[in-house]
């Protein structure tokens, strides 16, 4: 499958992960295809849609938990910043994905 | 006063781009490492050393005078920055 067509499916199946959780696709279209080029390599290097900004350990449990969308999994960060890390997703309300600020957990 | 800075960064994320870009357009040095574009024997070392500093796996990681600072925020790398007039 090539790496458009991959874009494509993973957004169409991540948008119906995300939606129900109150998410959405960030309205910064840019930063919305870099991301999913990305993610489409680290599946092609590493065997999963890895979160881009987040780092593997090797761990699979662990590893597991920055798949996209792994939202569930840092469900009280990412509402308070109202943005999951790497931006992919935001609240469903958010117009304006550039005054969000990032900030680790620690600072919620 | 010369602002030490690092920036432990991963080469697919836009965010640790921005940082540097960031830097790049205030004309402030800095250095930085590509965690996973290291070497495997390197990579890992690199990583834990990000991780160590964060508390987390979250990139990028900026350490600016000593100071760690998780994310894309300029206005903290301001508040860290003494050569900008930043900080006391």
């Amino acid at each position: 499958m090539s790496t458009d067509a991959r874009k494509e499916s993973l957004r169409y199946l991540f948008e119906r992960v995300v939606t129900p959780l109150g998410y959405k696709f960030s309205p910064d279209e840019q930063l919305v295809d870099d991301l999913l080029e990305a993610e489409v390599q680290l599946e092609q290097d590493h065997g999963a849609p890895f979160c881009p900004c987040q780092g593997r350990t090797g761990v699979r449990e662990e590893d597991m938990k920055i798949v996209c969308p792994c939202i569930p999994f840092h469900r009280a960060h990412f509402d308070a910043m109202r943005r999951c890390w790497c931006g992919l997703y935001v609240h469903l309300d958010v117009t304006d994905p550039d005054s969000l600020p990032q900030f680790p957990p620690d600072e919620v | 006063m010369v602002d030490e800075v690092f920036v432990y960064a991963l080469s697919t994320c836009p965010w640790c781009r921005k940082t540097k870009q960031w830097f790049d357009d205030s004309r402030i040095a800095y250095d930085f490492v590509d965690v996973d574009k290291l070497p495997d024997d390197e990579q890992d070392a690199a990583a834990d050393k990000a991780y160590e500093l964060s508390g987390g796996r979250r990139f990028p990681v900026v350490v600016i005078n000593g100071e760690v600072i998780v994310g894309y925020s300029p206005d903290k790398f301001l508040e860290h920055l003494k050569g900008w007039g930043g900080g006391s």
